[in-house]
């Protein structure tokens, strides 16, 4: 009675034992990074000594930090609706379209996905290097779509796929022009899809470093790229502040696409 | 449709990587050359054992740890296994920077865990927990573990329950149920996820450069090194190609086998 819950006997202790410690194993270092971030030592003591807000404060009058933040809140938004309208259009090519090698173009978008980043990352920075781009906003911005455009394919193109054509090819037999049926009908339909890609486009770019790293220039710097930074150099509770304000926005982010998920299943 | 999503990928994912490969059969001069250095130099075939070694160990422990949580939640009912998969899914999408950092400082030698250990009494000296190979395992195994946990939770899903109880029925013990029918039915499942968990292992480069010692250093890292201190492009694009070859053939041997399942991987 091996699948069997209720009649699992003692395996049952045992394996909840074990999933319990993987949960904490996976949990602590999240906590962990957020407590510290609150705490009054330096030299990250634990349990500190007494709380404080002092590395928010740092944080927050320190122009660098907040500068990078900007930047990648700015790269962030650009990415996403690159990389949501690369989506939708490709997804009605492959999803609708009749022509010979869809397959083929459906495999070649989500390799980004397989390609180890580092090899992709020190081939666009010799790219961008020769043509300019390097250390530049929209060089930012290119490199992080090709990583971002995939995840928003699939997702788009799944919900694309669950949306029934006709009732498009409805309105525009009543006269509608297709523009305006693709905009008034599906688009609505979709919505959910093309949020949740939107959203995942977001995250991938604003929490993306392996690129970041060989792109980033002095005067141009994100969030990720300064906490690498100050990781190599020493573990203040500053980069704890940063890290939680990071965890913080991605739970946010998580938490409204799991509802969105929950509504498209409804 | 599809056209500015392929010419993205074409323009910026394809021709850049190529670009690179191209330079490790022409630069410094053409030839083979640079493949006969990387393979005839110690200190590179090292770095390729040590790739190995690392993305092995973390696969085999990894899978050890991960089967019982995915059974667990193969059977558990609704809520519980909600609250499970909200945590896996919540590390998961947490910052990498993030995470590796909270590591960094639980691991280090006047960090949580060593105090705690001596504390009890458990150790006399701090044990060296960071910047050698258990810091990369312990790191490398913390980012995997979702990875397969979700494919070998599906796996062990789609199982019918019934063969079990016809095993149990027909006279096998628990051990024998497990070894000769659950472990059998899931192996093609956990083959699967752990394969993900070793290609996506060789080439991760953040959790390696943070966690890791000079020692310890693996192919991305070392790409890395080649190309933006070094400048030894020819070097850098052969390593970067035998990376790519090894990633693509393992994902290629991937969908042959269990057909086509593809993940993110950062």
């Amino acid at each position: 009675m091996l699948l069997t819950y209720d009649r699992m006997g003692g395996l049952k202790v045992v394996l909840w034992v074990i999933a319990v410690a993987v949960c904490i194993f996976l949990l602590v270092p999240i906590i962990f990074i957020i407590a510290l971030s609150f705490g009054s030592s330096k030299w990250l003591a634990f349990p500190p000594p007494a709380w404080t807000l002092r590395w928010y404060q740092d944080l927050a009058t320190d122009p660098r930090w907040l500068t990078a933040a900007f930047t990648s809140l700015k790269i962030g938004l650009l990415v996403t609706i690159c990389s949501v309208l690369l989506g939708v259009t490709a997804s009605l090519a492959v999803i609708r379209g009749r022509f010979p090698g869809r397959q083929f173009l459906r495999g070649l978008f989500l390799t980004p996905m397989v390609l180890p980043v580092v090899v992709f990352a020190v081939a666009t920075y010799l790219l961008f290097l020769r043509v300019g781009l390097g250390g530049t906003l929209i060089g930012f911005v290119i490199a992080h779509t090709v990583l971002a455009f995939p995840f928003a394919f699939i997702t788009i193109s799944t919900s694309l796929e669950s949306f029934d054509k006709s009732i498009e090819d409805a309105a525009v037999l009543c006269g509608a022009p297709p523009i305006v049926a693709f905009l008034k009908i599906t688009v609505p339909s979709i919505r959910l899809g093309l949020l949740s890609a939107a959203l995942f486009s977001f995250l991938i770019s604003w929490d993306e470093v392996v690129v970041a790293i060989f792109m980033a220039s002095p005067e141009l710097q994100t969030l990720p790229v300064l906490i690498w930074a100050a990781l190599r150099q020493e573990l203040s509770p500053t980069i704890a502040a940063a890290s939680s304000i990071l965890v913080l926005i991605t739970l946010v982010l998580m938490m409204i696409i799991a509802a969105l998920r929950r509504r498209l299943a409804e | 449709m599809a056209l500015p999503a392929l010419l993205l990928m074409v323009i910026f994912f394809i021709l850049p990587v190529a670009a690179l490969l191209l330079r490790s059969v022409t630069e410094p001069e053409p030839g083979l050359q640079n493949y006969r250095e990387l393979f005839a130099t110690s200190t590179y075939t090292r770095i390729f054992l040590n790739t190995f070694l690392v993305a092995g160990i973390t696969t085999v422990v990894t899978l050890v740890i991960a089967y019982p949580v995915a059974w667990l939640l193969a059977v558990l009912p609704g809520r519980k296994a909600m609250i499970i998969f909200a945590i896996i899914l919540l590390s998961m999408w947490t910052n990498l920077l993030a995470r590796t950092y909270a590591w960094m400082v639980l691991l280090q030698r006047t960090g949580v865990i060593n105090k705690t250990l001596m504390h009890w009494g458990l150790i006399s000296e701090p044990l060296p927990l960071v910047n050698n190979l258990t810091g990369i395992i312990i790191g490398m195994v913390y980012i995997m573990l979702p990875f397969i946990i979700l494919p070998l939770h599906s796996a062990i899903r789609s199982i019918d329950p019934a063969i079990l109880q016809a095993a149990s029925l027909c006279g096998a013990g628990r051990w024998q149920s497990f070894r000769r029918v659950l472990l059998p039915l899931s192996a093609s499942g956990a083959a699967a996820g752990a394969l993900m968990v070793f290609v996506m292992s060789l080439g991760y480069f953040v959790t390696p450069a943070l966690l890791g010692g000079a020692n310890n250093m693996m192919l991305a890292g070392m790409i890395a090194q080649l190309i933006q201190s070094l400048l030894n492009w020819g070097l850098g694009g052969a390593a970067a190609f035998i990376l790519l070859v090894v990633t693509l053939g393992l994902y290629g041997l991937q969908i042959r086998l269990f057909g086509n399942a593809l993940a993110g991987g950062r």
